[in-house]
């Protein structure tokens, strides 16, 4: 009833738009295979991020020096940041393109729910970023001298991390459309600290064989309640540039 | 016969001076609009307020639904190009027909024959390897897809060399004998079978 | 008071008193702070700065509060006025932010020893103030002004998700890393003879936002508003 006078693009378009003729896998999926066959094509898509986060990693000893037990009890902060500022180094990219030659309109225009639309690019992001990060950040683990044991947690908390920092990077996307890359990352690396905070934390907690999953489950608690509600702004932050 | 679209006093103002004012008009099935003006008059301003891109300002945009009511809200497809045509680079011609929702369901031959009625053959090629007319010929093969109820078309006959702007022609009267109505912009008339408005 | 030369008029009126009273709050408050109530037994008169220090952190806080919830009634009404409310909130609560944490800095020299402690409190007020930073940030990148309020609005929305988090995980992160520390701040410690004038204070500092905060909305009116008829009239008479 409180809603019924609003002008919400969100609620007026894509909800009631949505068209039970088609399938919303089927929508889902054109985007994932059409986005993916791109990223394959241009291969800097997802190797610049993973050179970039091994580059930042070999920094850390040449900056302080290779003594094992300094760098291990480092690792977890290093590897957090580095994936942190490596996630957020294509995120411009994730709009900019179908907003230049069109593609973003017909989306738009087309009675498919845009909601998908952000998840689907979002999921994208992260499969050219978060996921070849996440397979390097073990490779990583190694030359930090990061022990066997805390393999595991790192992983998990990168895996949601990683997947938090890609929604919250589609935001901060789309509100700095068609502006320099570097703003982006300036909107939205101050969003990031409770995941750095609770990321870094599960390591730590697991080199001092300390009980970490209530980290693992507040970060999982943010992308699920992250998932909807970022998406959502990120419709209406992506309609915006229309006006 | 009702028309799918129906425009009462609709009007634009930006940054506090009106781009178009009172637009009335309807588009009726295998009719044409042709919207005219020059640069900066609001022409694509206008397409993307129809579509709902932009939020309206004042007058009604209706839509005919399938119970033959009008509704703020649309029910049925509707096919937009812009300015950029949203052709990828990165993909072949093929796969530029195929990887769009509007060719969901469909199989390989009818997306040959979309390809070949605009003359384009060479489907496994990249479309960063083509002129940019053949690409326009591909955004046109994109047009025959779906039975669209209405088309809406920013400029479709700008930096065309004659046998493109033929093919459009040849297409559009295709499309309005199978009911499927066209809203273009330009500077000046195309010689195309429409209602003109000048804005 | 939605529409523009309403709220133009309304706020004539309003200023003056909200200035007289800001100024009738602050001078009691400050006076009793700074020179009646009695000196702490610990800490000795450096414990003053609290009368500046508690308010401008707390007002930081609820600003942002504030600002979040003129940015959900921006996003979903779309009501103008809401967003230009947001916007000239923003520099004012990133003022107290700031003065918040050199006046915390100034109290740590001496009681702590150090310019600086990563201290829960002072940690999230820092993390705070990247927030308007970037709200700010965000805002002066896009010319097109009620875009613009929109923008920063849906991702002031974002900002009030997320501050309870932040709050909980620096607080988690410092007991973590920093085991003990003392509070200086919790009110139960305190004696009536130093809550009272502080209370004062916040009111006074309260008073000083609204002050400032319809000064800098009557800019805004007058600016986005300069080509109407209404104004005109109020600066050609």
């Amino acid at each position: 009833m409180l809603l019924q006078g609003t002008d919400l693009q969100i609620l007026t378009q894509p909800l009631l738009r949505f068209d039970m003729r088609s399938s919303v896998l089927d929508w889902l999926g054109i985007i994932l295979k059409r986005d993916l066959i791109i990223a394959f094509r241009r291969s800097s898509t997802y190797i610049t991020p993973l050179v970039f986060f091994l580059i930042v990693i070999t920094f850390f000893p040449l900056a302080l020096g290779p003594q094992e037990s300094l760098l291990s009890s480092l690792a977890p902060g290093v590897i957090w940041i580095a994936a942190l500022l490596a996630s957020l180094l294509a995120v411009e990219s994730i709009f900019s393109e179908d907003f230049r030659d069109g593609s973003l309109d017909d989306f738009f225009v087309s009675l498919e729910p845009s909601f998908i639309l952000v998840f689907a690019k979002v999921m994208v992001h992260w499969l050219i970023t978060g996921l070849p990060i996440l397979i390097a950040s073990s490779l990583a683990a190694i030359i930090l001298y990061l022990p066997l044991e805390s393999f595991v947690p790192m992983i998990l908390s990168l895996l949601l991390g990683t997947s938090f920092m890609s929604l919250l990077g589609a935001l901060g996307a789309a509100l700095s459309l068609g502006k320099s890359a570097i703003l982006s990352a300036i909107i939205v690396l101050p969003f990031s600290i409770p995941t750095l905070l609770m990321g870094t934390s599960v390591v730590t907690f697991s080199l001092n064989n300390q009980d970490y999953s209530g980290f693992l489950m507040m970060m999982g608690a943010m992308l699920a309640i992250g998932i909807p509600m970022l998406c959502l702004l990120t419709v209406e932050a992506l309609l915006l540039n229309y006006d | 016969m009702l028309p799918n679209l129906k425009v009462e006093n609709l009007s634009c103002v930006r940054s506090e001076k009106a781009i178009f004012k009172n637009l009335n008009f309807e588009v009726l099935p295998g009719q044409n609009i042709e919207i005219i003006g020059s640069n900066g008059s609001g022409k694509t301003t206008l397409l993307r307020t129809l579509l709902g891109l932009i939020n309206k300002e004042e007058g009604i945009i209706n839509w005919l639904d399938e119970d033959n009511n009008f509704n703020e809200y649309r029910t049925f497809d509707c096919f937009y190009q812009g300015h950029q045509m949203g052709i990828k680079n990165m993909l072949t011609v093929f796969e530029n027909l195929k990887l769009t929702h509007n060719a969901k369901g469909m199989n390989e031959e009818d997306i040959n024959k979309c390809l070949e009625r605009v003359g384009l053959y060479k489907i496994n090629e990249m479309a960063s390897d083509l002129s940019v007319g053949q690409k326009k010929r591909i955004s046109i093969a994109r047009w025959l897809l779906k039975d669209f109820k209405i088309y809406f078309i920013d400029e479709p006959f700008s930096a065309l060399d004659d046998p493109a702007s033929d093919l459009i022609k040849e297409i559009i009267n295709e499309l309005n004998l199978k009911g499927s109505s066209f809203v273009i912009t330009g500077h000046r008339s195309s010689n195309i079978n429409a209602t003109l408005i000048e804005i | 008071m939605g529409s523009p030369p309403l709220f133009y008029r309304w706020s004539s009126k309003i200023i003056p008193w909200l200035g007289i009273l800001a100024i009738i709050f602050l001078t009691l408050g400050l006076f009793w702070g700074l020179l009646i109530a009695p000196t702490d037994y610990k800490q000795g008169d450096v414990y003053r700065i609290l009368y500046v220090h508690v308010p401008s952190a707390i007002l930081g806080q609820s600003i942002f509060m504030f600002m979040a919830a003129c940015g959900l009634i921006n996003v979903v009404w779309r009501a103008k006025i809401s967003g230009m409310m947001l916007k000239s909130a923003a520099p004012i609560g990133m003022s107290f932010t700031l003065i918040a944490l050199v006046t915390g800095s100034v109290w740590g020299k001496p009681t702590w020893g150090t310019w600086w402690v990563w201290d829960a409190r002072l940690t999230s007020t820092l993390i705070l103030l990247f927030i308007y930073a970037a709200l700010i940030g965000l805002y002066s990148s896009i010319d097109d002004k009620t875009k613009a309020d929109r923008a920063v609005s849906i991702l002031s929305i974002v900002g009030l998700a997320i501050i309870p988090v932040i709050k909980k995980s620096v607080d988690w992160w410092q007991t973590l890393h920093q085991p003990s520390t003392f509070t200086l701040t919790s009110s139960p410690s305190m004696s009536p003879e130093m809550y009272q004038p502080l209370l004062l204070c916040v009111i006074g500092f309260y008073l000083i936002f609204a002050f400032t905060l319809t000064l800098n909305l009557r800019n805004e009116v007058i600016d986005r508003e300069r080509s109407k008829n209404w104004v005109k009239q109020i600066f050609v008479n």
